[in-house]
């Protein structure tokens, strides 16, 4: 890090508005921040707390509905709520920089790599066409992507998600800004990509003394990536301190509890001793979407009451296997037994009772409700259409549901989905499968898309509800915390193969699998120096390679 | 020089002043291109030019002033949902609710409004208007305001009946082939493209010189032509809901075909299938009066505003605006069904947030 240490960016008393039932509502209640030269900030929070409000409100900008009705933002001696927009925009770009979330979204899928790269440079006349695309190549080779002289002549959909998300870091830094945004940068990736970029962001960061936001809901990487940590909840800041005190002796409540979220472990279950028919036997299942193979020789056996884990990343074939289990891909070759007896291949052909037995709960609880209909009858159609209830005793039904996934019937029993919280949502989702009173539940990604603390509600939520009610999932998921925290038993997927398998104690002690230890060792952790020990470990330079091997 | 032109030019430039003050851009700009423009209109065309941009701000002022009222008076009388909606729309979607609602007071009151029967001889033939007769007589000697309120009930009614044939039979074979999919979709998908490569009206010429010229046949004959535009709307519609997560747990839940359509997929593709009705609504609505006009459609005496422009049309060549009255009847609903359906249209693809 350079000696420059002047403040580059300072916040006070900052004040959003949002624009929602005809009022304005103040969403950030007055927050203050202070960013050196070549210091990085990590802001943390859950949703909504207003991370990227903030994130956004740094560059003088406020999004569609929203406006910043109070306090100063500086940058660089520049009073930024009251310059104009004009003047704005130029600062926006060249001297300031953002790094959404999603780059697959934020790329024109239209126009090549480095013909983005280089559009910002040559508008404000930084550089040349010819040296902003040299420039491109050398920044594409210091983020590691393979061939830095290629790589950028490709179109977005040409490069994986880890690349796409390097490439829009190259892109943030090519006019070489004073202060970069990034917002939840890695969360859309998995685990062995997240790696690759974290090294790489934070290796340019350092390199060019660029002062960086970095925005994120996960601990752990903030952990690696930030000098200060500041934490955020519903618009105001509850502490803020070094991240190496932060970690080590936080003060509030609140972030006391946002550190002790991964704690839930429940005690292993092992499989009965006498040899009981599992109550799911996946036999040798291939399947393929038209030409292409994606499941190969996929074995494994769910027992009742038990957790089964199926990991892996994406692409490893881990919904298809649950598409399979479903009927909804019928595969090409073997069988699924369902307590020992065979199940149609396509769900058409699947009895009634056959599809009441197994449920599935979804990864977006915003897609699989319909936003249409109220959520008495999202949670009565099942046992209508299953138990035939009818009148009170339906609405019995649904009180007992609703109390169950712990909501208050009277509260909830005739709103619609869009109404609810994400956790809501997703308690809902697993109501509606277990008015179907199944014996087995698949979970696709069912905390993925929720915050740390809600996602832990839900686990416990689900553990809970397998005590009760004697139930197996099969538990899909990238997450290895997750996976540490809930399971019983492991699949480890990759390329549409198991690779390996077993209780979760075993899996979890070495000796691994090569795959399985690059998926455990790429969990980030909470000590401040996790990411400079694997990339030791793995030697740096072929972090890129070790990831994809 | 009078006080009227005096008084016209300083409400106009005084009016461009406050504009200014007031920094409200666009009135500024509108009001004093007017009256720059009326520098050469009072010019040319003298005083009587300025009277009638007068009248004619005076009767867009009285539409906006009705449109204005008429949707306090809806937000007042609607609970509160429908009222929240109600108070986002613009001036020019109160004004077509309200010429459809009088519309349909006229359609559904005719008899009691209508002074006299709309087959009923009174008169001798193209007599002028007198306190008697509203708009005068037509070429048969019949009141044209009786007609024209009478033609109200024929026309739209007819319209509202062909769209309705149309959507049901749009939207049906829409949904099934979004959620059959498969040889189903290809085959309707071909079936449709084979239907709406013949030219609408010439299509209806054929089949009602076919089946003759009777109202029922009639109706299904527009319904069908009309049916195939639903009926792509539907599929395009019914397809982004169909990939929903919600919609495979209910056929996993082993839901039929029937529920999956009427309780998933319908509900989350009203909007756009409403605004299309409206649109719809105003095609078949020509459709019949053209058909009208040709002698094809609705037969006399029964009163109808496209075959009541065709019976007047001589007039036209002594200067009298009678034939146009009914052509200007079809064209004001026309105007308000696609103020109210824009509106509609906005609002369907702004709450997709």
């Amino acid at each position: 890090m350079a000696d420059d240490k002047r403040v580059l960016l300072k916040i006070q008393g900052l004040k959003i508005e949002g624009y929602s039932d005809e009022k304005w509502i103040e969403i950030v209640h007055g927050v203050d921040l202070t960013l050196h030269r070549g210091e990085v900030l990590g802001l943390i929070g859950e949703s909504g707390a207003g991370k990227s409000t903030i994130g956004l409100a740094a560059m003088g900008f406020a999004r569609d509905g929203c406006r910043i009705s109070g306090g100063s933002v500086e940058f660089d001696g520049m009073e930024l709520t009251t310059t104009p927009e004009s003047d704005r925009r130029v600062l926006r770009g060249s001297r300031i920089a953002y790094v959404a979330q999603s780059a697959a979204a934020s790329f024109n899928p239209a126009h090549k790599l480095i013909d983005q790269h280089t559009e910002a440079p040559v508008h404000y006349r930084i550089r040349k066409r010819m040296e902003s695309q040299e420039d491109a190549m050398e920044l594409y080779d210091r983020l590691r992507l393979p061939n830095p002289r290629e790589i950028g002549f490709r179109y977005p959909h040409q490069v994986s998600g880890g690349q796409l998300q390097r490439a829009m870091t190259a892109m943030a830094m090519s006019c070489r800004p004073d202060l970069i945004i990034f917002d939840e940068p890695t969360t859309a990736l998995d685990v062995t990509t997240q790696i690759e970029v974290l090294a790489a962001i934070r290796d340019i960061v350092d390199q060019f003394n660029t002062a960086a936001i970095y925005i994120t809901h996960d601990l752990a990487v903030v952990a690696q990536m930030a000098d200060t940590i500041k934490v955020l909840l519903k618009g105001d800041e509850v502490e803020e301190a070094d991240t190496v005190t932060m970690l080590d002796d936080p003060q509030e409540d609140y972030t006391k509890t946002l550190w002790a979220v991964r704690s839930f472990q429940r005690p292993q279950k092992s499989r009965p001793e006498d040899e009981t028919v599992p109550i799911v036997t996946i036999d040798n299942v291939d399947a393929a979407y038209g030409q292409t193979k994606v499941l190969e020789d996929v074995s494994f056996d769910i027992h009742a009451g038990m957790t089964v884990a199926v990991v892996g990343e994406s692409g490893s074939g881990k919904s298809t296997t649950a598409r399979c289990i479903t009927g909804l891909l019928p595969p090409t070759k073997g069988r699924i037994l369902f307590s020992g007896e065979e199940l149609p291949a396509s769900f058409r052909a699947r009895s009634k009772d056959q599809l009441r037995q197994a449920q599935m709960i979804y990864q977006m609880a915003d897609t699989a409700l319909n936003p249409k209909v109220r959520i008495s009858d999202i949670i009565g159609r099942p046992a209508e259409f299953y138990s035939g209830l009818k009148g009170a005793q339906l609405k019995n039904r649904v009180d007992e549901l609703l109390d169950l996934i712990e909501l208050e019937p009277s509260k909830f029993y005739s709103r619609y989905p869009p109404e609810l919280s994400g956790g809501q949502k997703q308690r809902i989702g697993i109501a509606r499968a277990l008015a179907a009173e199944p014996s087995f539940i698949i979970c696709d990604e069912v905390t993925s898309a929720l915050d740390q603390l809600v996602a832990e509600g839900i686990l416990r939520l689900l553990d809970r509800l397998q005590e009760e009610l004697d139930l197996a999932y099969m538990f899909i998921t990238h997450d290895l915390a997750t996976v540490r925290s809930i399971a019983d038993e492991v699949v480890v997927m990759k390329e549409g193969r198991v690779v390996e398998m077993g209780p979760k104690d075993v899996m979890f002690t070495p000796p691994h699998h090569p795959y399985t230890d690059l998926l455990l060792s790429s969990v980030p952790e909470m000590d401040p120096n996790w990411l400079n020990t694997v990339l030791e470990e793995r030697g740096v330079d072929n972090i890129g390679e070790a990831a994809r091997t | 020089m009078n006080y009227f032109v005096i008084v016209y030019y300083a409400l106009l430039i005084g009016g461009s002043c406050l504009a200014a003050y007031f920094k409200r851009r666009e009135i500024f700009l509108a009001l004093f291109s007017l009256t720059l423009a009326s520098f050469v209109m009072g010019i040319v065309g003298g005083q009587d030019a300025l009277w009638a941009v007068s009248i004619a701000a005076g009767l867009l002022a009285l539409a906006a002033g009705t449109a204005y009222a008429f949707r306090e008076f809806l937000v007042i009388i609607s609970g509160t949902e429908t009222a929240k909606a109600l108070r986002t729309a613009p001036l020019t979607a109160s004004f077509g609710m309200f010429v459809i609602f009088t519309y349909a007071v006229l359609g559904i009151f005719a008899p009691v409004i209508a002074p006299f029967g709309e087959a009923e001889v009174i008169s001798q033939s193209f007599a002028p208007a007198d306190e008697n007769m509203l708009l005068g007589a037509d070429q048969l000697g019949r009141d044209l305001f009786s007609r024209i309120v009478y033609g109200a009930r024929n026309t739209v009614g007819l319209a509202l009946v062909a769209t309705m044939i149309a959507f049901v039979i749009g939207v049906l074979l829409g949904m099934v082939a979004a959620v059959k999919g498969g040889w189903f979709d290809q085959l309707m998908g071909r079936i449709i493209d084979v239907v709406m490569s013949i030219p609408g009206l010439i299509f209806a010429l054929l089949l009602l010189s076919i089946f003759g010229t009777n109202l029922i046949i009639l109706v299904i004959i527009i319904g069908l032509i009309y049916a195939p535009r639903v009926f792509r709307l539907t599929r395009a519609v019914a397809g982004n809901v169909v990939v929903m997560d919600y919609i495979e747990a209910a056929s996993l839940r082993g839901e039929g075909m029937w529920y999956l359509i009427r309780k998933e997929i319908l509900p989350n593709s009203t909007a756009p299938l409403i605004a299309e009705f409206g649109l719809e609504f105003c095609f078949v609505f020509l459709l019949v009066a053209g058909l009208s006009f040709l002698g094809l459609g609705i037969q006399p005496p029964t009163a109808d505003w496209g075959s009541m422009v065709r019976e007047n049309a001589t007039l036209i060549s002594f200067g009298e605006i009678t034939p146009l009255i009914p052509a200007a009847a079809i064209a004001l609903l026309t105007v308000a069904v696609n103020f109210v359906v824009d509106w509609m249209l906005f609002r369907s693809s702004g709450l997709k947030e």
